[in-house]
């Protein structure tokens, strides 16, 4: 038996979620005795760069050693945290959305009050995507995936007087609910099976609890699947993601649902180690469920906010992919060994690119939104005269969503769907894991169907007027940066994957031994 | 003693019961409240679990009911948000009726 922790040590590693905490508990001051209102945004983002800092540091060997309170020296059977490279990828992916929407907030909401109580939740919000990537235990995940939860319903109903905003957060609110409290009768039955809620240890159970797994696994499936929003799971969220404020949407889509993702790999991957013979299928055929619907009906959508919410279905449903091809994993065999690490690398590398792809398509909405104008595709048209800006920045994220070459979303999805083929071909693979692959590269091209629509509406309609539209600054700024990450990982994707790679390794770490 | 099986049978009727609730109750309200039964059926599960575990893994275990109470608390949380997001829907919509309240669809 290991010696416990002391409460320094617990304080170092919890440094972030602490930080992030401070932060977002003086926001609703700042509002109320400062009266300030940019003010606080900038404070916001002054937070989440500390942050997001000190777990970038942690990342790159040669700085580890300014941060080393991160580092956290205890076994995985005996903590309920579970500090390694994985929680820092996730972390620093949860941040920087975070900073983006602090970034295009002030411009958005400054018609409504409450600001300090916006600023707070949002942060909260980034604090429980955190603790569910930190968690190493099934009640850190099940409290972190609340914390977010919950702060998040109010945020979606932050703009009180809009019957959609109230709408939409009550359609969360309720199907938020009903997931949480399934898949915590699922975690319930993995307790009882194995007799303890560390993830490592009931990693360690053995197959011989068939039926009452099984059951966990199905609603562990599907309260995880609502959370995600995949198929068939999925009809919530393109109505909470129209009708949420454009900056919480963004929110929603780029770090909520990438928490959904993360709980899954840890209870998929590291808990239901001695099952996966048992889910990896059924994840499979939602998998190419998620990504088929999403697409099919993101092309009927004339709401370009709609589209978007659509085809961020549907890139879930490419992560999905992930899972069932780590199901090969073998110790006895480093190829296999090496495959699985691969998927959940290309799984956590979409994680990153989606964030910022996805996030940038939101602000340009936003953007819009600000100047007075809608968010139908007819509301686009001729946009490359009146804001070449804003025109080019909605290419590039398009395309990047479509997977076309020098950009990010190519990238990501090339090592999603070659460890698919991987998968297949090496012995002792599973060989239906091609489909996954094909699916996926079917997927895409369906997909460039959609997302030309809009750069055809952008760059070849006539505008309906001449006038150009000015950006505010920060909103501007933010679609820079999301802009820059985009083309950047397109660019020099090598940094990228060998982070998600450390990831993937640190996943597998967790596994127990033997 | 109660077998142990009674209980898990207790638990996933009361939680069939919320699910039912969720899906088919119009108020909003109700809704609410069934939201609540199907926490408390994974509660109920939990502490059984926890409660047998010497039974049946051979070293009594308290996590389950630590469980418990932490997702206690979190109920606690969702019913006080839940109950503005329904006050506010009621102020906009004159209703908390949820199947006449669809603006947003396809």
């Amino acid at each position: 038996m290991a010696e416990t922790a002391t409460a320094a040590e617990y304080f170092g590693v919890l440094m972030p979620q602490i930080l992030l905490l401070i932060f977002a508990l003086l926001c609703p001051a700042l509002d109320l005795w400062l009266k300030m209102r940019r003010g606080i945004a900038y404070w916001v983002i002054i937070g989440l760069t500390i942050v997001g800092v000190m777990e970038i540091l942690a990342l790159i060997p040669e700085t580890q050693n300014l941060v080393p309170f991160l580092f956290w020296e205890q076994p995985p059977e005996t903590s309920i945290f579970a500090v390694n490279a994985f929680s820092m990828v996730f972390t620093v992916v949860f941040v920087f959305v975070g900073a983006l929407v602090a970034f295009v907030s002030p411009d958005y909401i400054k018609r409504e009050r409450n600001h300090g109580e916006y600023y707070a939740l949002l942060l909260i919000a980034v604090t429980g995507m955190s603790f569910v990537a930190t968690a190493g235990d099934l009640i850190v995940i099940f409290l972190g995936l609340e914390i977010a939860g919950i702060s998040s319903y109010a945020l979606t109903g932050f703009q009180k007087s809009v019957k959609r905003s109230t709408e939409a957060a009550m359609k969360y609110f309720i199907v938020g609910g009903f997931s949480s409290a399934i898949s915590l009768f699922g975690m319930s039955l993995l307790y009882g099976a194995g007799g303890t809620t560390n993830l490592t240890e009931l990693g360690a159970m053995g197959a011989e609890y068939g039926p009452i797994v099984l059951l966990g696994i199905a609603m562990l499936i599907i309260g995880l699947g609502f959370k995600i929003a995949a198929v068939p799971f999925h009809m919530w969220a393109p109505d909470v993601y129209e009708g949420a404020p454009t900056s919480i949407t963004a929110l929603l889509a780029a770090a909520s649902k990438k928490m959904g993702i993360a709980a899954l790999f840890k209870i998929f991957i590291v808990a239901l180690l001695a099952y996966k013979a048992q889910w990896d299928l059924a994840i499979g055929i939602i998998a190419i469920l998620t990504m088929t619907v999403g697409n099919l009906v993101a092309i009927q959508q004339n709401s370009v906010k709609r589209m978007l919410a659509y085809s961020s279905i549907a890139q879930a449903g490419y992560i999905l992919i992930a899972l069932p091809v780590w199901a090969v994993y073998d110790p006895s065999s480093p190829e296999l060994v090496r495959i699985s690490e691969y998927a959940v690398a290309g799984g956590i590398l979409h994680v990153i690119t989606h964030a910022a792809m996805k996030s940038g398509a939101f602000f340009v909405i936003l953007a819009l939104t600000v100047r007075g104008f809608g968010e139908n595709l007819k509301d686009f048209d001729g946009l490359s005269k009146r804001a070449p800006f804003l025109a080019l920045a909605m290419a590039i994220f398009v395309l990047s969503l479509a997977g076309i070459p020098p950009l990010a979303g190519f990238y990501s999805k090339f090592v999603l769907f070659s460890a698919a083929i991987f998968g297949s071909s090496e012995p002792g693979g599973a060989s239906w894991l091609v489909w996954l692959a094909i699916a996926g590269i079917l997927n895409s091209a369906l997909s460039l169907f959609y997302y030309a629509r809009i750069i055809k509406s952008m760059y070849i309609h006539n505008p309906q007027s001449q006038d150009r539209i000015k950006v505010p600054p920060l909103i501007q700024a933010a679609i820079v940066i999301a802009m820059i990450v985009t083309v950047f990982i397109g660019l020099y994707p090598e940094p990228f994957l060998e982070g998600a790679l450390e990831a993937a390794r640190a996943l597998n770490g967790l596994l127990p031994i033997g | 003693m109660i077998p142990m099986i009674d209980w898990l049978i207790f638990s996933s009727l009361l939680m069939a019961v919320g699910a039912y609730g969720v899906l088919t109750a119009r108020n909003g309200i109700l809704v609410l409240m069934s939201i609540e039964v199907m926490l408390n059926a994974a509660n109920v599960s939990l502490v059984t679990f926890s409660a047998y575990s010497t039974e049946l893994h051979g070293y009594p275990d308290a996590m389950g009911q630590i469980f418990a109470l932490a997702s206690m608390t979190v109920a606690a949380a969702e019913v006080a948000i839940g109950l503005a997001i329904f006050l506010v829907l009621y102020k906009r919509h004159d209703s908390i009726d949820v199947t006449k309240i669809n603006i947003l669809r396809w």
